[in-house]
């Protein structure tokens, strides 16, 4: 999915909890917090959290220079189960 | 003179092979970008048909001028208690809104897209569902994605 919109054009940036499964799946651009999957972007409600989490996805879209990076994100939350 | 002594050998284990590299340049500030979110995560309205659990390779236009509490998740492959909790946990939405309006960014799509990922008809995926998403971004001007997935 995010090769097809980076083929038509459109930059892309991932959030991922998987890095080595976007990494087999050819991502260009992803960032890697440490969350569970399904808070990709953050704890729930955590306002401060994901706020930090988008903002440095979004700065590195612009900075990262090369495909291929997965850069980890000092962002940590471990789901209650 | 061929040091290979018998020919044809192959290693039982399957290896994946990683696709060639795509890379679409960035060519605007962040503070000029429109930004739309793409998610995995299975999210849409709740006045759309829910995803098939058992696999779907279908997607949804998701108006982001919809209300937390007018979306929802159908996707039978993760844990929804967080993003039941709250949609912005893979479908951040709200927080650009706000950088957005922090002038962060130049501004947030008026249309998100949703689709289950992890699994289901790969063909499809890559050869009509992602090209299909990528289409339609590419008429909203969008500027980028940002994706949640994986």
């Amino acid at each position: 999915m995010q090769r097809a919109i980076e083929q038509a054009g459109i930059p892309t940036i991932i959030i991922a909890a998987l890095p080595p499964v976007v990494r087999q799946a050819g991502t260009p651009r992803a960032v890697a917090p440490m969350v569970p999957m399904g808070a990709n972007a953050g704890e729930p409600h955590n306002i401060e959290m994901q706020t930090g989490i988008v903002t440095d996805t979004l700065k590195l879209l612009e900075e990262l220079e090369a495909p291929g990076q997965i850069v980890p994100l000092p962002y940590e939350y471990h789901a209650q189960i | 003179m061929s040091l290979t002594v018998v020919k044809g050998l192959q290693s039982e284990i399957y290896v994946p092979v990683t696709p060639a590299p795509v890379w679409a340049p960035v060519t605007k500030k962040l503070s000029e970008m429109t930004i739309a979110i793409a998610t995995a995560a299975g999210v849409h309205q709740k006045d759309q048909e829910r995803f098939n659990l058992a696999g779907d390779f279908g997607w949804r236009k998701v108006d982001d001028s919809y209300a937390p509490d007018q979306l929802m998740v159908s996707h039978g492959g993760y844990d929804n208690s967080d993003v039941n909790r709250d949609i912005n946990a893979m479908f951040p939405y709200e927080r650009l809104h706000e950088l957005a309006k922090a002038g962060v960014i130049g501004g947030v799509a008026k249309f998100h897209a949703g689709f289950m990922g992890g699994g289901g008809n790969i063909q499809k995926f890559t050869e009509e569902t992602g090209p299909a998403i990528a289409k339609f971004f590419v008429e909203q001007g969008v500027d980028a994605v940002l994706m949640t997935a994986g």
